[in-house]
């Protein structure tokens, strides 16, 4: 079976976010960057899938030279081979012009089945392997928690509110992954040594035949408000105090 | 005939004719050689065995230190008489023995080569010492017996089912059956010649003397006879034991010697780092063979005598490890693969590779389940109380090397911990950019901002993210600032030690966390460091100087005491209650630091210090070694709740600590004992700072701004 993941770059969920003065992105040093978590699962379930059907399972990904470590790390876990688009045109992309560079990539090799994240937990657009799948002219199941594949056929566990849905659907298809799906190997050491030697293609867009085309832009990024600092409330009578503390609640905080 | 027939005993000139009444030179020959044949076909068959498996390893280097620790772990017994009951019953046996042994060469020599030793004074003594041996190693005999088969004490089996094999007893009896024969021939020897003119000197031999006083009816010639008999029982079955020592619990007294003089004369906790990650097919050991061939003779130097079992955290709070179990069941796996691994070694045609027929059994999941494998805390308690030296914690932490290197098939919490570390260089995986945040009100500065200090303080993981962690870190920070130190910090810079990764097997993950701090410490030209936490301190010391990081490193406590010794910490606030100090492994087995936190400790005004049943070499872990920090703890009981009750039982209020992990686990264990009310762990640092009485200064001056800040 050809299988592909397509995995992210994203800042580590503890790293420390600041946003850039004129608004255009945030500040990358110092920044410890992973592999998006959800793409993780989608990952993890690729080797899955190759391990009982057999086959190869190829990473595709995009982003700066940084982005290698992240695809390394995919082939670490057991992948075969990765496809590295660094081009600067795509470095920021939306949702659309990142579908349409994994689309042109994924177009060129066999794929049987096609894994990503539900959401990548920078942008959280979500959208990305949706338009994929409309790009390539094949159907989708998203936010999905459990798969089987019996021989053309994929049924996938979507939860939702207060139930679950099993939806079935054929092969090829692109399933993007939620947690619970499964739970990412640890690599290996020999994995890790084995995957620098694993082939990588880098490619520019133009590589892919792919003009780059941004349905939205961000226009302006700009850092949470800061929280307001707590209030201690001073006094020696716990009854005022505790007045003051409904007052406060009621007036300022509007909560009761 | 015996040479010694030639002498005439008489007051003045006592002595006796050796072999008297037992004229069988040849015969003797002739069984002795038979003896000594079974016993070199025994150690030789052993020794192929030894050699046929196993990676090379040199511990025949430093001859000087190999036979010091030889004189005093095997002559002198130290390490046997750690535990006295039964180090005075092997002590019996052994010194028993011993001196037997040599007696019975000063009897052969004087018999073969009629060297006249039996004679005047020196024969005199000599009978009376050898009296006083034989029935020493008979009294042990006896003790062994009764430990053995009555007293049945659980550390000399698994779980309550007691382990005890056809060799123990056979030995018991044989050693027994030689004193035995020995006096009742001695008695005969008496009966018969007392009555000889002259003979007056018989009660130097008070035993046999004693004995032959019972033998008043037996007529001279049965006595004769009867000795004969005797003679030769005892001389067969001492013979038999001689060629019973290759095949039996005996070859102790060649493989624990030489496991002795093998010793590891590495500092202690030592792990042989993995060199060559590029190149090397595997890593850590997954098979037998894996190890190096001293780790597998090890096992046979085992004489199941459990004393690191009787300590065992993991052990004795109902997990499935027994380190006397593991070596054993190494032991029966290494006699089951050895012969095979020699007969393909032989089958195979010159100059080809033998084909070794895959082992039945999996090494490191069905030898030693992966339940005793993780459960161990690295506490260290086995290997510092294995009188015959074995090495316990590097094979475990080669089997998890295995684990986690090769199948990265270990433990999901542990997983999520070394992702942690890589991406936050922390367990908990707190963003990296907030180790410093500790510090703000401390006023510490980074070396990046004043690098002209004496001391890196290396707070280590729990003293920047653990709330309970960073108190510890800024009452040892205040301190040192009172007292004058010059130190700095490396904020943000400093990155986990990595000992938890080494020790749970990930030694490639602990390398690049070492490799990162040496990079950063030596960029600064750091010399000397301060540690809190053990766990720091121990890897930064003795593994850090495998990639380049030679430093000098304290604990904390050290230090403390230090300053305390010269007058620059004055202690004026006394204390209440009573202290009691748990002894980290990182600190004390690893590193002897038993006395300075006592002393800190002590010379706080009014503190109370007692001991908890386990302290010192002895002291009961609390659980978090080994990487277990960050594992379930799902079989048995909490460690750190067994260890809490002694605190309890020991009327402490304050358990006393030197290390963040201990901190934790006390101050958890506490609360499962639902104690809380009345009792607390505290570091050492903290109680010190409390005792210096600066707190309420400082507390105002630094709150004051805090509260500025919040409206």
């Amino acid at each position: 079976m050809n299988i592909v993941a397509c995995v992210k770059q994203v800042p580590d969920t503890e790293a420390l976010i600041k946003v850039k003065a004129d608004g255009s992105g945030i500040e990358e040093g110092g920044i410890k960057w992973v592999m998006s978590p959800y793409d993780e699962f989608g990952v993890e379930e690729a080797l899955k899938t190759k391990e009982k059907f057999g086959g190869e399972v190829t990473i595709v990904s995009i982003g700066p030279a940084r982005t290698m470590e992240t695809v390394r790390t995919a082939l670490a876990m057991g992948a075969e081979k990765g496809i590295h688009i660094d081009d600067p045109a795509l470095y920021n992309a939306d949702a659309y012009a990142t579908a349409s560079a994994l689309a042109a990539a994924i177009k060129g090799i066999p794929h049987d089945i096609i894994f990503c994240g539900m959401r990548a937990i920078d942008d959280d657009s979500g959208q990305v392997g949706s338009i994929l799948a409309e790009l390539l002219g094949l159907p989708s199941v998203t936010v999905i928690t459990k798969l089987d594949i019996e021989g053309s056929t994929a049924k996938a566990i979507k939860p939702i509110e207060g139930a679950q849905l099993l939806i079935e659907t054929s092969l090829p298809c692109v399933i993007t992954a939620q947690k619970g799906l499964n739970e990412p190997r640890y690599a290996s050491l020999p994995g890790i040594m084995k995957a620098k030697k694993k082939p990588v293609e880098v490619k520019k867009a133009a590589d892919l035949g792919l003009t780059v085309e941004q349905k939205s832009t961000v226009a302006k990024m700009s850092p949470p408000p800061a929280r307001p600092p707590g209030k201690i409330i001073q006094g020696d009578d716990p009854a005022a105090k505790a007045a003051e503390v409904i007052r406060l609640l009621r007036e300022e905080a509007k909560v009761i | 005939m015996a040479h010694g027939a030639q002498h005439v005993y008489t007051v003045g000139h006592e002595g006796r004719e050796v072999f008297w009444n037992a004229p069988y030179e040849l015969i003797l020959f002739a069984f002795t050689a038979v003896a000594l044949a079974i016993f070199a076909y025994g150690l030789f068959r052993r020794w192929q065995l030894w050699k046929a498996l196993g990676k090379p390893e040199d511990r025949m280097d430093n001859t000087g230190e190999r036979v010091k620790s030889l004189i005093v772990n095997g002559l002198f017994q130290v390490k046997t008489f750690r535990d006295v009951y039964p180090g005075v019953m092997h002590a019996l046996i052994f010194f028993g023995f011993f001196v037997l042994i040599w007696g019975a060469a000063i009897d052969a020599t004087q018999f073969h080569i009629g060297l006249p030793f039996f004679h005047g004074p020196f024969y005199l003594w000599f009978s009376l010492i050898m009296e006083i041996f034989g029935l020493a190693v008979l009294l042990g005999i006896v003790i062994a017996m009764y430990r053995r088969y009555i007293e049945k004490p659980d550390r000399l089996g698994y779980r309550g089912t007691p382990d005890n094999r056809a060799d123990d007893a056979i030995v018991l009896v044989g050693i027994g059956a030689i004193i035995v024969t020995g006096f009742i021939i001695e008695a005969l020897r008496l009966h018969v010649n007392v009555n000889v003119d002259g003979f007056t000197w018989g009660a130097w031999s008070f035993v046999g003397y004693g004995l032959s006083k019972t033998l008043t009816g037996v007529g001279y010639d049965t006595a004769r006879i009867l000795h004969k008999w005797m003679w030769w029982i005892h001389t067969f079955i001492a013979l038999g034991l001689i060629a019973y020592i290759p095949w039996s619990r005996l070859l102790h007294i060649i493989t624990s010697a030489a496991n002795q003089y093998m010793i590891s004369l590495k500092p202690k906790g030592y792990l042989e780092p993995i060199a060559d990650f590029e190149n090397a097919e595997s890593f850590g050991v997954g098979q037998l063979e894996d190890f190096t061939w001293k780790q597998i003779f090890d096992s046979d130097a085992c004489t199941r005598c459990g004393r690191c079992q009787d300590g065992c955290p993991a052990y004795l709070t109902g997990k499935p490890l027994s380190p006397k179990k593991v070596i054993q069941d190494l032991k029966t796996y290494w006699l089951e693969r050895a012969p095979v691994v020699l007969a393909a070694k032989k089958a195979a045609a010159e100059g080809e590779d033998p084909v070794i027929p895959e082992p039945e059994k999996m090494m490191v999941g069905e030898v030693i389940d992966l339940h005793e494998l993780w459960a161990c805390t690295n506490c260290m308690y086995c290997m510092e109380h294995c009188p015959v030296c074995i090495e316990h914690i590097p094979k475990i932490i080669g089997m998890r090397q295995y684990k986690v290197l090769m199948e990265a098939d270990f433990a999901p919490e542990l997983q999520l911990t070394y992702r942690n570390m890589e991406n936050n260089s922390n367990p908990w995986g707190i963003g990296a950019h907030l180790r410093q945040d500790w510090a703000a009100g401390v006023g510490v500065k980074t070396l990046a901002e004043d690098s002209d200090v004496e001391y890196l303080f290396y707070v280590g993981c729990s003293g920047s993210f653990d709330d309970r962690g960073k108190k510890v870190a800024i009452a040892l920070a205040k301190i040192l600032k009172e007292a004058g130190v010059r130190f700095g910090v490396l904020g943000a810079e400093e990155g986990c030690c990595g000992d938890s990764a080494m020790r749970g097997g990930n030694e490639y993950l602990y390398q690049i966390m070492a490799q990162t701090n040496i990079e950063v410490m030596n960029g600064y030209g750091v010399k000397k460091i301060i540690t809190m936490c053990p766990h720091g301190y121990n890897a930064i010391k003795k593994d850090y100087p495998h990639f380049g990081g030679n430093f000098e490193v304290y604990h904390h406590t050290e230090i403390l005491a230090d300053l305390i010794a010269q007058g620059k910490i004055r202690l004026k606030q006394s204390v209440q209650g009573t202290f009691t100090y748990h002894d980290s492994c990182f600190l004390g087995r690893y590193n002897d630091i038993y006395d300075q936190p006592r002393n800190a400790l002590k010379a706080v005004p009014g503190l109370n210090l007692v001991e908890m049943s386990s302290n010192h070499a002895k002291s009961f872990c609390c659980g978090a070694g080994g990487a277990r920090m960050w594992m379930e703890e799902d079989i048995g009981e909490r460690i750190n709740d067994v260890r809490a009750d002694q605190a309890i039982a020991a009327n402490a209020s304050t358990i006393a600590v030197g290390c963040p992990f201990c901190l934790t686990m006390m101050a958890d264990g506490i609360k499962d004992r639902g104690k809380e009310e009345t009792m607390e762990a505290l570091d050492i640092a903290e109680i010190i700072w409390d005792a210096m009485g600066l707190e309420e200064a400082t507390a105002s001056a630094e709150e004051a701004p805090k509260e500025a800040a919040a409206e």
